[in-house]
């Protein structure tokens, strides 16, 4: 039995400003020292599943850059590996969101690619919503329910009823096969009921014919054309999540996510089973003599002079004395220097606060601070 | 093989030292396995030196305890050196028709393996220690090296001289000649000491190893044996004078100064150097988490710690809890330990996988001037609550 994984790195349903405009979603950086494709990745390693291809559609060169051959997460292989999958020029597309009409019209766009492989089953997964999850087990569902095809869904989100605006909503009959899948794209948070978590498991051949039929009834999007449309004819089942997750869809699901790593419970959750990233070979963290800590996350190659509470630090970080960095997630080698203070800000990559200056944002409504910017 | 791969310098690292002053620190590790500056190992800064130089073909000779040096270089990836020609390869002794061989001594270690170094037909090997923690640009010695039309050079670094006699010490004339060599002289004519990083013309070495090696009175060994006898051939050995940071981490005290040394505000071995990156083999572990009653001064702080209590000078290795009340002070603690509530460690070095029970007491607070007695809890020792440790003291067992 041979297994493939299928990753989206891109979702339709984010908005995270100014963080996704130059990257893929799945390269967005989260938890101090990860990208987001390294949480998803690592699921298919520790899952004994080799053989994984990155569906990429913009903006994916730090993804590739991260990516590298894939050594990083035990995938540079001779037998599958880890492959991105780049859109081939589309001369039909008239602006970068419209490269895939839709999720389906992604995989016919790489169906060679799809084609090649020896796989018999394939796992879909999406980059907004991380989970911890043994696809064997869930494969081991699909097979025992005889499903044609089986989606993951949860009916809670650690422990709330906040539904991820555009999470389809599944209604199941006892034997847990679906009946309906329902699209709610209205701003609706609360709900109860079972929502998709963006897997599936497929037999491979299946989703091959799946995709030529819709694409000459040019059908795009997996679930409300393919699972929605054809829940009478296929046999569609549920799976249950029920463990930790993490949704990255806005600026402040983004800041929850992260810090949802502060509580040593859950971080204890996300991190049961080792999660790989690239190596960046720094120095362990260095704590200055005047300086303040307090329940945050800190990576390896920071200096850190000043104060940091409920914060977030990436790897390489300088924090200079004086300086304040409160309720804050702060990207890789940006540098906040004497008697700056920073509050409830993300601030990407490579920025420069300087001497003094202040960057106050809202709980609310946090400030964004793109990549090399300098204040 | 059908071709040779011509490589320009070959390193041999001689990585099978048992490092017996390092005591319950190397009672299952070859001293170059021994952990250094919160996330190294003490092989990684030579490994790490010769990538940097450009060198990408190195024979690792391992004897004593090699499990876990074998398996922490691997196939060399971390430091680069997984390659299609070349790259780290692990040379421990073996058979040899009937007869199974140790190696006898340093110049036998490289004696036996002729053969390895034959594939590459190297212009130049240079000889290594993995005892010693040091930043060295290599090709700078070769090109020293080929400027004095040298056989070997031998790189060297000023020593106080009433320290000189734990060394080789070289006397040269003013053009950096080498006139004489005295293997830990009782009275030291000079204090130019042996770094233990020799450059040779593979050819000449290779002739001096197969000599030596028929002589039956000779200890096989470089410093003893093959630099005098190159010396009474009046053959070309020049120094190479060393101006960096080098320490041999041979004992607790030296290795527990040379990590304290990495926090000084003045660092004289700069770790943070983006053009000398030293590389280590990577855990996989998340950012480290620092809690709500932590107290962090002047320390370094590896990935996957959780820190609630107080942690001050100190060098902290990854995966290390210190939990609240506890106190760490000029003190290095090493991989996956735990240091319980209100538990205190003060000048000591705590191997890896220590638990340090609630309460418990390692050492005392000293003023700055007094000099410390260093004390050491040796790996996967469980200490109970409420035990007190006089400072000083090697812990080996379970107390």
């Amino acid at each position: 039995m041979s297994y493939m994984g299928l990753i989206y790195s891109y979702s339709d349903k984010e908005n995270l400003r100014e963080l996704t405009s130059t990257r893929a979603l799945a390269a967005l950086s989260i938890g101090g020292k990860y990208r987001i494709i390294d949480f998803v990745l690592s699921n298919f390693v520790n899952s004994g599943i080799f053989e994984v291809s990155v569906i990429a559609r913009t903006n994916y060169h730090s993804l590739i850059e991260h990516l590298g051959s894939g050594a990083e997460w035990d995938m540079s292989r001779k037998r599958g590996g880890l492959r991105v999958l780049t859109p081939f020029a589309n001369k039909e597309a008239t602006d970068s969101a419209h490269i895939y009409r839709g999720t389906i019209d992604a995989l016919s766009n790489h169906l060679h690619s799809i084609k090649k492989s020896m796989a018999e089953f394939v796992v879909l997964t999406g980059s907004r919503i991380l989970y911890t999850m043994d696809y064997r087990d869930m494969i081991r569902a699909h097979q025992d329910t005889g499903a044609d095809v089986t989606v993951a869904y949860t009916n809670h989100m650690n422990g709330t009823n906040r539904v991820p605006q555009g999470s389809p909503m599944i209604h199941m009959d006892e034997e847990k096969q679906i009946r309906e899948v329902e699209i709610v794209n209205e701003e609706q948070e609360e709900r109860e009921g079972s929502w998709c978590i963006g897997v599936c498991v497929i037999r491979k051949t299946l989703l091959e014919s799946l995709i030529a039929d819709a694409m000459s009834h040019q059908r795009y999007d997996l679930y409300t054309d393919i699972l929605q449309k054809l829940s009478p004819a296929l046999k569609v089942y549920g799976y249950e999540y029920s463990g930790h997750l993490l949704e990255i869809s806005t600026i402040s699901t983004y800041m929850e996510a992260n810090k949802a790593m502060l509580d040593p419970e859950f971080s204890a959750k996300v991190f049961q089973k080792t999660v790989y990233t690239k190596v960046k070979d720094s120095v362990p963290a260095r704590y200055g003599p005047e300086c303040y800590v307090e329940n945050s996350m800190i990576a390896d190659g920071c200096q850190i002079m000043g104060t940091v509470i409920n914060s977030v630090i990436s790897r390489g970080v300088h924090i200079d004395k004086g300086a304040i960095v409160k309720d804050s997630i702060i990207m890789q080698d940006t540098e906040i220097m004497d008697h700056a203070v920073v509050e409830h800000s993300i601030l990407d990559k490579d920025v420069i606060i300087r001497d003094g200056r202040e960057v106050i944002g809202h709980p609310s409504y946090p400030i964004v601070l793109s990549k090399m910017s300098i204040v | 093989m059908s071709f040779i791969k011509k490589k320009d310098m070959v390193a041999m690292l001689l990585a099978g030292g048992q490092g017996s002053r390092l005591g319950v620190l190397t009672k299952d590790v070859a001293k170059p396995a021994v952990p250094f500056g919160g996330k190294y190992r003490i092989i990684d800064f030579p490994l790490s030196n010769c990538i940097n130089s450009d060198i990408d073909t190195i024979g690792v000779l391992t004897q004593y305890q090699p499990m876990e040096l074998n398996a922490y270089i691997g196939n060399g990836q971390p430091w680069d050196l997984d390659r299609m020609y070349g790259g780290a390869r692990i040379l421990p002794p073996y058979v040899r028709g009937k007869e199974g061989e140790w190696y006898k001594g340093t110049a036998n270690a490289i004696y036996q393996n002729i053969p390895y170094l034959e594939q590459y037909s190297p212009n130049y090997v240079i000889i290594l220690s993995g005892d010693h923690v040091y930043k060295m640009n290599y090709r700078w010695m070769l090109d020293h090296h080929i400027k004095k039309d040298a056989d070997c050079t031998i790189a060297v670094i000023e020593v106080p001289i009433e320290e000189a006699s734990r060394f080789g010490v070289m006397n040269t004339n003013e053009n950096l000649r080498i006139t004489e060599f005295e293997e830990k002289p009782a009275e030291p004519k000079s204090n130019l000491a042996s770094m233990g990083v020799y450059i040779f013309n593979w050819p000449t070495l290779k002739e001096y190893l197969i000599r030596d090696e028929e002589d039956p009175k000779s200890s096989k060994d470089f410093g003893k044996n093959v630099i005098p006898a190159m010396l009474t051939d009046s053959k070309r050995l020049y120094a190479y004078k060393y101006l960096g940071y080098w320490k041999d981490v041979g004992t607790i005290e030296s290795l527990w100064e040379a990590n304290m040394d990495l926090l000084k505000e003045k660092v004289s071995l700069e770790l943070y150097d983006p053009r000398w990156k030293i590389y280590a083999r990577n855990g996989n572990l998340p950012p480290q988490y620092i809690g709500r009653h932590a107290n962090m001064k002047e320390s370094h702080v590896s990935e996957g710690c959780s820190i609630e209590g107080t942690v001050e000078n100190s060098i902290i290795f990854p995966n290390v809890t210190i939990k609240k009340g506890a106190v760490v002070r000029h003190s290095v603690v090493m991989s996956s330990t735990t240091v319980e509530e209100n538990a205190e460690v003060h000048y000591a070095i705590i191997a890896e996988g220590v638990t340090i029970g609630e309460g418990a007491g390692i050492g005392t607070e000293l003023d700055e001037a007094a000099i410390p007695a260093i004390s050491v809890v040796a790996d996967r020792v469980s200490i109970s609550s409420g035990t007190r440790i006089e400072a000083g003291t090697v812990v080996d067992r379970d107390l």
